[in-house]
């Protein structure tokens, strides 16, 4: 783990790019080891390009060398899909992070994958434009990554994922080619290899510059906190809401115990009394907004709200979405490691599966608090705990696979946002047969027969396409597969 | 002679196709039939796969707002489920005759794709029977959800070539309280500008189509902002498509649709152009008219497709390959190993 790398593989890299762009050393490898999850890998060369046309003698020299290669954004993702194994290259592509062009008139922009996804919106906002999804993690996170991922956020409940905000993409294969997918011109003969690259997690190639659209900032908002004395009675009023024929922007909900720890850390004068509360957000023209709002309140009073706080102005509107989304900030406060789960149900379920989680950590003796996408049935729940105890730790990887489990045996699906990875790779034959895991591993091969990008990701070990094997990959300790 | 198979359940249809690629016999996809003059002419196929008997309805669960249906079953009847539970599949052009895995195969999004987005982005769980007989499940059921690769968004447009869709989970949206078109005539720069307004107004319309000496707007929402734009006056219906022998489908970027419109209306061309989404559909008569329409599009930086039309029509239907079609044909090898699937839907693959 902490070895050199051979010297004579650096400088073949270093050769291609400066060696200032080249790390080698031991302690920096092991920095980039780790994503936002609580994988620790085993990092080989980290290389950090800053132009395709470097991305390309990266990838070939790879390719020549035979070496496993791992894409990386900002380390931000949570499912340990950017964690290299087995001494894989790092591919960073933080130093690509130039805005190439912004054009109004589709409204769409060119940008590089290092771009962070609030700098993007942030630097479109005089246009009255911005990009619509907005992981929590937005300030930190990149849009190369958010790609990989599929990422979500609270406003993607009526704007949708990634997917459908990616028009257009320049991708790397592992081989070094160059191909560009998709662009402002809709529906190109042919599949849509565009939208199978999104959520691809760094599997399929090195995607070096992406065309996203741009969406126009609605006309009014109007955001709304509401509380309730039971979290059944929060899910009766999700479910009344959208029975209404309200999709909201956003509508998030967050429990008792999530409240108490985000109230301390913000200060937004939350009611911390309250089982749980509601962060609907309602947006449009004005009579839109002022119908929605109307059913938001009137589902809130029938469903029996204590009060419905209507943001008066930007800055309450702000305190709000800071409350919602310091959430993960918060905890720090309580322990100092958590573990963050994504999982979806069918919105009807939601409820049921809330009193299993608490459940699960009453039987585990876990605190599990939760704040989450309820429009979309989207649970983020929240497991905080020391590392540096390790029974503890055992019992926070058997609280997740309940979790899972639980949300799978009511109708869900693994991942909401978050990606499969590492984290859920082995969950996969939950949900998939043997030959839905094969066409998916043919898909993959499609794109990289020899199996070198991000190897012993999304797919579980011996998942094969005819007589390929995937590379399963040596999982370091620590991981929780 | 060709061979009909009328699989009723997704079993069946994938014992057909193992059947069929055992015996190397070439298999035509069809549900509705109603867009299946597109691809290169040529010889019948050995067989035909009919969906229209896989028709069941497995699921429908407004509250979760998605609707599970085999791939057989009429798009007509798919939204009127919908609109049971007050509730739409808005991505779709509904079409009488036609079924939702034809609708989904040929990605065949409708003219409300300005507001509600792409067809494909509708599907959120597909089952397909590949060309070798596997029934292959991807996706997932729920509203949002990342399971892996997404096969879901490669079957939607492959046009049969990958497997057979034989059922698919829907992502179901609120019906708008009201919708209404509104349109104006007048000189073509005076409708593009009208256009742009609609576009970037306050009220976000669902449709804004330019044609022949005509602008159409389609308003949705509540009933306050579903009021005559200036200069646009009430249509009393939706406006009819642009006829002809064939139907060309451009694609350009929408900044640059209005200059292909410029184009059509000097040639005189039957068109309808989706402003602020990029595509444009033209009645064409004549090859010499696909080209020239393919020529424009391919000038702005976009594409053209026949899809539509008689053989004659169909020389050449898509133009110049798109990039990837090494990655294309390779997806193709695993999904359908003997390639037997609709060989004349997309040839390059």
């Amino acid at each position: 783990m902490a070895t050199t790398q051979a010297p004579a593989v650096r400088d073949r890299f270093a050769a291609l790019l400066d060696p200032g762009r080249v790390i080698d050393h031991p302690l920096e490898r092991r920095l980039y080891g780790r994503d936002g999850s609580i994988a620790q890998g085993d990092c080989g060369l980290v290389v950090l390009p800053e132009t395709t046309a470097e991305v390309v003698a990266c990838m070939r020299l790879a390719h020549d060398l035979g070496i496993p290669v791992v894409p990386r954004g900002s380390g931000t993702g949570l499912c340990g899909g950017a964690v290299p194994l087995d001494g894989a290259l790092v591919l960073s592509v933080a130093r690509m992070s130039r805005i190439l062009e912004v054009d109004p008139s589709v409204p769409c922009a060119r940008v590089e994958p290092g771009v962070l996804n609030l700098d993007l919106s942030t630097a479109v906002r005089h246009l009255g434009l911005h990009y619509a999804p907005d992981p929590s993690s937005q300030q930190a996170c990149s849009i190369g990554g958010n790609v990989a991922t599929n990422a979500g956020g609270p406003h993607c409940l009526a704007s949708g994922v990634t997917a459908q905000h990616i028009l257009g993409m320049e991708i790397v294969l592992a081989d070094g080619e160059v191909l560009r997918l998709g662009g402002t011109a809709p529906d190109p003969p042919g599949y849509d290899l565009r939208g199978f690259v999104v959520g691809g997690e760094g599997t399929l190639g090195v995607v070096t510059e992406i065309t996203v659209r741009l969406s126009r900032n609605p006309p009014h908002v109007t955001t709304m906190l509401l509380d309730f004395p039971t979290v059944a009675a929060a899910g009766a009023a999700v479910g009344g809401i959208i029975g209404a024929g309200v999709i909201p922007a956003a509508m998030e909900m967050m429990d008792q115990k999530m409240v108490v720890a985000v109230e301390a850390f913000v200060r937004a004068d939350l009611p911390v009394e309250a089982a749980a509360l509601l962060l609907v957000e309602v947006d449009g023209t004005a009579a839109e907004v002022a119908s929605h709002t109307a059913v938001v309140e009137r589902v809130g009073a029938e469903t029996g709200a204590g009060r419905v706080r209507v943001a008066r102005d930007e800055a309450e509107r702000a305190l709000f979405w800071k409350a919602r989304k310091s959430a993960f900030g918060a905890v720090a406060r309580i322990a100092p490691n958590y573990y963050l789960h994504d999982c979806v149900v069918p919105r009807t379920r939601l409820v049921e599966i809330l009193a299993r989680i608490y459940e699960i950590g009453a039987e585990l003796d876990l605190v599990i608090m939760n704040v989450f996408h309820a429009g979309d049935g989207n649970l983020h729940p929240l497991i905080a705990f020391d590392r540096r105890d390790p029974e503890q730790v055992e019992r926070v990887h058997a609280a997740g696979t309940l979790i899972i489990e639980a949300c799978v045996a009511v109708g869900g699906v693994l991942s909401g946002e978050h990606g499969i990875g590492l984290e859920k790779r082995d969950f996969m034959p939950l949900t998939f047969s043997a030959t839905d895991l094969e066409a998916q591993a043919c898909a993959r091969e499609a794109f990289d027969p020899e199996g070198r990008m991000n190897p012993a990701k999304v797919l579980p070990i011996g998942s094969r396409c005819g007589e390929i094997v995937l590379d399963a990959g040596s999982l370091p300790e620590g991981t929780w597969l | 002679m060709t061979t009909v198979l009328a699989p009723r359940t997704p079993g069946e249809a994938a014992q057909a196709l193992s059947e069929a690629t055992a015996a190397r016999a070439s298999v035509t996809v069809a549900g509705g039939g109603t867009r299946s003059r597109r691809g290169r002419p040529g010889p019948p196929a050995d067989r035909e796969l009919r969906t229209t008997g896989m028709d069941r309805v497995v699921a429908h669960e407004p509250a979760d707002l998605t609707l599970t249906v085999e791939a057989g079953v009429p798009v007509t009847e798919a939204v009127r489920i919908a609109a049971s539970a007050g509730q739409a599949w808005p991505q779709a052009e509904v079409r009488e005759g036609s079924t939702v895995g034809g609708v989904l195969a040929a990605a065949a999004s409708s003219r409300q794709r300005l507001r509600s987005g792409a067809v494909r982005d509708s599907l959120l769980e597909v089952v397909i029977a590949t060309g070798d007989g596997r029934l292959v499940t991807a996706g997932g059921r729920t509203v949002k959800g990342v399971s892996g690769y997404d096969i879901p968004r490669l079957a939607v447009g492959s046009l049969g070539t990958l497997g057979v869709i034989v059922q698919a989970t829907l992502k179901l949206w609120p019906l708008p309280p009201a919708r209404a078109w509104f349109g104006a005539g007048g000189p073509l720069a005076d409708r593009i500008a009208a256009a742009e307004r609609a576009l970037t107004g306050g009220v976000r319309p669902s449709s804004v189509l330019l044609g022949p000496g005509r602008l159409a707007v389609e308003l949705a929402g509540p009933e306050d902002d579903v009021r005559a734009p200036e200069g646009l006056a009430p249509l009393t219906e939706a406006p009819a498509e642009p006829a002809g022998e064939g139907l060309v489908e451009a694609g350009v970027s929408p900044a640059l649709l209005g200059e292909l419109a410029v184009r059509l209306e000097e040639a005189g061309l039957p068109y309808e152009a989706w402003m602020g989404v990029g595509i444009c559909r033209v009645a064409v008569g004549s090859a010499g008219d696909v080209a020239r329409v393919r020529g424009w599009a391919l000038a702005l930086g976009g594409h053209a497709s026949v899809i539509d039309g008689p053989d004659h029509l169909r020389a050449d239907p898509w133009g110049p390959e798109p990039p990837g079609v090494h990655l294309m044909k390779r997806l193709r090898e695993r999904f359908d190993p003997a390639g037997i699937l609709n060989p004349r839907m997309l040839v390059w693959a």
